[in-house]
Formats: structure tokens, sequence, C-alpha cells
């Protein structure tokens, strides 16, 4: 993604990162949708941060596990049933 | 047939070219119907619902947008709508707070021990014991934030993709998906480390 898309939200008056706005930006982080002035905020606030760098880790785990989630295959039944649905309710039969 | 000239000869009236736009799709559709339902019987209804209603305002269809998010606009009102038609909805309407979802600090004042569970989840998936750990908590989800979960991170859209689906913002989409995931990702926590507590 461009940098021009990219979220900028720089920190209050070059005040630290704290906690409470990095949890806030957490996922555009995992997403890489941050600017790079805000991530590298954001790295900053992880060196000395244990507790932020654990919960980013495991909200990206939580993403990838939505990704790997397996997917409910149509049944065939279902599909024939669709296909009758369609032929009954319009005007030429598919 | 590419998608395009299926589209198109569809439009046209072109009844085989139809056939197949709906056998290329049916199975998309399905599934994110299963995965909003969690029941065949309303998976089905909204399958129905959605392709009637692709193949009734396909005409309409402006090929700027991708097809797939199109029609995943229609599953999406229609799963949306089956909701309102007063289906027993085990998670009524709330909104998520980010402050109620934030790790709290000690009675000390000391940051909050945050375990990294990483590996164990992988180790956990794999021997298959965690799927349905994510189905439950996807399922405890208000459906505002599981659509956009599912849409997002379950089928893969992109954020804009998504926003499109549920005529939502951009932000909104992505403030909504923050919380829906912050909010699984504390399910699996008590899960994945609550003998250790």
């Amino acid at each position: 993604m461009s940098d021009a898309r990219k979220t900028h939200h720089p920190s209050h008056d070059g005040m630290p990162m704290t906690c409470r706005e990095l949890f806030e930006r957490l996922s555009d982080y995992v997403d890489g949708e941050l600017s790079q002035e805000l991530c590298e905020e954001i790295r900053k606030h992880m060196d000395g941060c244990d507790p932020c760098v654990n919960f980013a880790k495991t909200l990206k785990t939580t993403a990838d596990l939505c990704r790997r989630l397996p997917s409910e295959p149509i049944p065939p039944e279902v599909a024939a049933d669709l296909r009758s649905f369609l032929a009954r309710h319009l005007p030429k039969p598919i | 047939m590419d998608e395009q000239t299926l589209i198109s000869a569809s439009k046209s009236g072109d009844g085989a070219a139809l056939d197949e736009l709906v056998r290329a799709h049916q199975g998309r559709v399905y599934g994110f119907a299963m995965r909003m339902c969690r029941n065949v019987e309303d998976a089905k209804d909204i399958l129905q619902e959605t392709f009637l209603g692709m193949i009734r305002s396909l005409r309409e269809f402006r090929e700027e947008s991708k097809f797939s998010t199109w029609l995943y606009r229609i599953a999406a009102n229609a799963c949306l709508k089956k909701r309102r038609r007063g289906v027993h909805d085990p998670t009524p309407e709330q909104e998520l707070s980010l402050d109620d979802l934030m790790p709290r600090p000690d009675a000390e004042g000391r940051k909050p021990e945050i375990p990294d569970w990483s590996e164990d989840a992988e180790r956990a998936l794999l021997r298959g014991e965690l799927s349905e750990r994510m189905e439950t908590a996807i399922d405890k989800l208000p459906k505002e934030y599981k659509i956009v979960l599912v849409l997002r991170d379950v089928e893969g859209l992109s954020a804009e993709e998504t926003a499109e689906a549920v005529g939502l913002s951009v932000a909104a989409v992505k403030s909504r998906l923050h919380r829906a995931r912050v909010f699984v990702r504390r399910e699996l926590t008590d899960y994945l480390t609550g003998e250790r507590r």
C-alpha cells in the first residue's frame, strides 16, 4: 500500500507512545497499514515493553488463525436445492 | 469463459453462462453463510436469497467493483436481515468497548503480564484442537462485529472490499475489526492459558 493511503497519526507533542495509544493501532500495525513514522514509534515503544510485544504477536496470531479456519464445502444436495429453487423463482430455467 | 464474459453473457440472458456463474460462487457464499449462521437451514436460505438477488439485479452490477465483493454485499444483507426477522440471536446488539477489552495494570499499577501463546496456538491447531474454539469465540461476537471479522479475516476481503460489502466506511470497518480481533484474542487467551492461572 502506498504511504499516502496509510494512517498518519503522530503521537502527541513528540512524547513517546503510550501502551493505550499503541493498543488502539495494533490491528493497523499488524496489517501493515500504518505510516513508516508510526511504525517506528511503535517499534520504539515495543523495545522496552514486553506486554505490548506479546499482545501484538498474539493479535497477529488471532488474525492468522481466522484465515486458516476450514471452510464448510457446499453439500451436493444443497447445491441441487439451490438449482431447483432458482428454477422455480425465475422466468427462465437455468 | 472468463468471469467478465460470463457476466456479460448472463446479463444477455445466456442460461448456461448464468449457471456457470452460480456454480463458480456458490461454494464461497455457502461457506460465508455457514460461518455467519452456524446451521445448514439458515445457510441454505441465505444462499438461495443471495443468488436470487444476484440474478434479479445482475443488470445493475457495475463492473467497477469485483463481482465477488458485490455478491458478498447481497449475502451480508441477507445475513443481517435474517437476524432482524426475529430469528433467535444469542448475541444481542452490543458495543465492544476498547476500554473494556484492554488489559489493565495490576493493583500496584504495574503493566499486566501478557503471555505469548502463539506457539501453543500453532500446536493446538495442528492437533485439531483449536478450530472449534475459534468458531465458538467468533460466534460470541455481536453480529455487526462478527460480519466484519468474517469478511476481512476469514473470507480474506481487503478493508475496502469489506467496507463495500457491509456499507460502512473503511475507518468504521477497521475500528470494528480491531475490536472483534481483540475480543477473539481474549477468548483464545482464556482457553490457551487458563490452566496456568
